[in-house]
């Protein structure tokens, strides 16, 4: 109807220049700065100069060596590691916890609408406060955590572990109740899972709670007269009919889990030895805390950009494909 | 008793058991969710030597919050951050950090949002749906590479007379590169929705696009704008990067939280305390835009 073209691009045009100017030449910039020998304790010397002479390049400063270090460092390799079991297990725990709360709250009376707005609360709190949080709640001395999981879940498992061992047949050696759930290197990163679980499950949970109502009451209604019992119903109508959004929802999660930084600073330091130095932390300690080395935390970076890019094609592709 | 009776009170035990069994999970859902949201908040409030300790016996206090906002407590900070030994201080200040900051950037992104959504939603224009989807992939940029030029960058341009690393300012623009993309796709949705008609007849009558744009439109996508400033305000607030890398010694609380530890580790009861100044606006301003959390958080690709 309207004629303008010029219009939109005056409307567009501040706000994608902002968008080019904070995303776009970091990007570039942080490619170039990865071919290059830059640390900040020295001045750097970059390939491209602008003299009087106009532009020259030296090739002589470009490589690949930042690269190159990056796959021989096994510090690397181990916050690859340690980023990918993260990633796994937060992601599978959000999504599972995430769609048991959604089917639970999804219908019913009071105590289900009060838990729907309950779902919201975890948002609120920032992850760095949710790592610091989880850290004096896992403590092993006064944390509510450590002793809530000793008192409910180790005191009963090991009341029927001394049972079976009670009869002369096998001997099945009972769990410590004085796990240092921090300073466990498997515990660690479970439990930073975990904490990002507690922020993520209830909000994964409202995404299908959205999902759910959309679906038509009538197809659950035809499979209860066709005599499904609930879990029928759910493992045979409602996982099929979610299938689109819980990919979805799945592939955004695995995204955020591969950025995450802020809990590993405020609730493990990376550690126990390095247990739980993800990607993006490590590069943090390379470039920002111990060896100040701005070429080689960004060619880590790029990995990282590598990684992530195929994630967010699959992801848009989905999110393209689903109408 | 006939067998048809004791079947119907076999399923209606049945059905009772189920119930208990959901009401049990309801519970067990609450007690995830609210436990270290409670456990933080009276922490806060215990004095200082119950605080280590799962102790629910105390007599509540509010001098947690006199120490973080008092320049009299002397913390020694040793171990988190090696390259500045500093001293604990009064948070104050970071509190104004926060709200500047978070402040600027709205202020700065969501009438730059506002435009472009509207003109997203209402005009096909070359490449319209292209840019769309490449504003959406922004957002999967790690944050880290955003941060290492920027910081090179800032730590070499002065504004008057210091250096743009570690201000306010340096904050602001970096924020930029999450919250305009999340805030332009969060308004589209708000434009989308709404219906195209007012504005054709406003056309119709003689009106050009922008007397339309800010006589028609933009009142009544003033909810959504809103909404979206305030889930804008959130994620500037809570986030811990950048604060980190760009920000440095100007602290958001975010930041400030790591200030709370001492020569005895981590001063937990003050740790706490400035956890619920951080949490307690934003846990307002989450309420209120409750419904549209889910929309922001997705960019609308689930619904």
């Amino acid at each position: 109807m309207r004629k303008k073209r010029w219009v939109p691009w005056v409307l567009v045009g501040p706000a994608l220049l902002i968008i080019v100017l904070t995303t776009i030449y970091p990007l570039l910039a942080a490619l170039y700065y990865s071919f290059h020998k830059y640390n900040l304790r020295r001045p750097p010397q970059f390939a491209i100069q602008i003299g009087e002479n106009g532009i020259q390049i030296d090739w002589s400063l470009l490589s690949f060596n930042n690269y190159a270090l990056a796959f021989s460092d096994s510090r690397f390799i181990n916050s690859l590691q340690v980023t990918f079991w993260f990633t796994v297990i937060s992601v599978a725990l959000s999504v599972i916890i995430g769609l048991f709360i959604a089917v639970v709250v999804q219908k019913g009376g009071r105590l289900h609408t009060l838990t729907k707005v309950l779902l919201i609360f975890p948002f609120a709190v920032s992850p760095a406060l949710k790592g610091y949080s989880w850290r004096f709640m896992l403590n092993e001395n006064y944390g509510i955590y450590d002793l809530l999981i000793d008192q409910l879940i180790v005191g009963p498992i090991n009341a029927l572990l001394s049972i079976v061992n009670a009869l002369p047949i096998v001997e099945i050696p009972l769990i410590s109740e004085s796990i240092v759930w921090l300073g466990d290197k498997f515990w660690a990163l479970f439990m930073l899972a975990m904490s990002e679980t507690w922020g993520w499950a209830p909000l994964i949970a409202l995404m299908f709670v959205g999902a759910l109502g959309s679906i038509d009451e009538q197809i659950f209604e035809a499979a209860r007269i066709d005599g499904a019992n609930r879990l029928q119903i759910f493992f045979r109508v409602t996982l099929p009919l979610l299938r689109p959004v819980i990919l979805i929802v799945t592939m955004l999660k695995t995204i955020f889990s591969l950025k995450m930084f802020d809990q590993v600073v405020t609730m493990t330091g990376g550690g126990p030895v390095r247990a739980t130095q993800t990607i993006n932390y490590y590069i943090h300690q390379i470039g920002f805390v111990r060896s100040l080395d701005i070429g080689y935390a960004s060619a880590m970076s790029y990995i990282l950009v590598v990684l992530l890019t195929i994630c967010a094609a699959l992801y848009v592709s989905l999110v393209l494909n689903r109408d | 008793m006939t067998a048809n009776t004791i079947g119907q009170n076999q399923s209606s035990l049945r059905l009772k058991s189920l119930k208990a069994l959901e009401t049990l999970a309801l519970l067990l859902i609450i007690a995830f969710i609210v436990l270290p949201i409670l456990w933080l908040a009276i922490t806060a409030i215990k004095p200082q030597e119950k605080a280590y300790s799962t102790t629910l016996i105390f007599s509540p206090t509010l001098e947690n919050f006199e120490i973080i906002f008092s320049d009299t407590s002397v913390i020694i900070n040793e171990g988190t951050d090696r390259e500045r030994g500093e001293v604990g201080r009064n948070m104050f200040p970071s509190v104004l950090n926060s709200v500047v900051v978070s402040g600027a950037t709205i202020l700065i992104a969501i009438p730059l949002a506002t435009l472009a959504a509207y003109a997203f939603s209402r005009y096909s224009f070359l490449g319209n749906s292209v840019l769309l989807v490449w504003i959406l992939t922004t957002q999967f940029i790690p944050a880290i590479v955003v941060a290492i030029p920027f910081f090179t960058l800032f730590r070499s341009i002065t504004l008057f007379g210091k250096p743009l690393l570690g201000t306010q300012m340096g904050l602001i623009i970096v924020n930029m590169s999450i919250v305009l993309p999340y805030a332009i796709w969060m308004i589209k949705g708000f434009v989308d929705a709404l219906p195209g008609e007012i504005e054709e007849a406003a056309f119709v009558d003689g009106c050009n696009d922008f007397q339309i744009l800010f006589f028609i439109s933009l009142p009544l996508i003033r909810p959504g704008v809103l909404v979206a400033s305030v889930f804008a305000f959130i994620m500037s607030w809570n986030e811990f990067l950048f604060a980190l890398i760009i920000g440095r010694e100007m602290r958001t609380m975010q930041v400030a939280l790591m200030t709370t530890s001492g020569a005895r580790g981590i001063m937990w009861e003050q740790m706490a305390a400035a956890g619920l100044v951080v949490m307690i606006p934003i846990f307002f301003l989450a309420m209120f835009i409750r419904k549209n959390v889910v929309d922001g958080l997705t960019m609308g690709a689930v619904k």
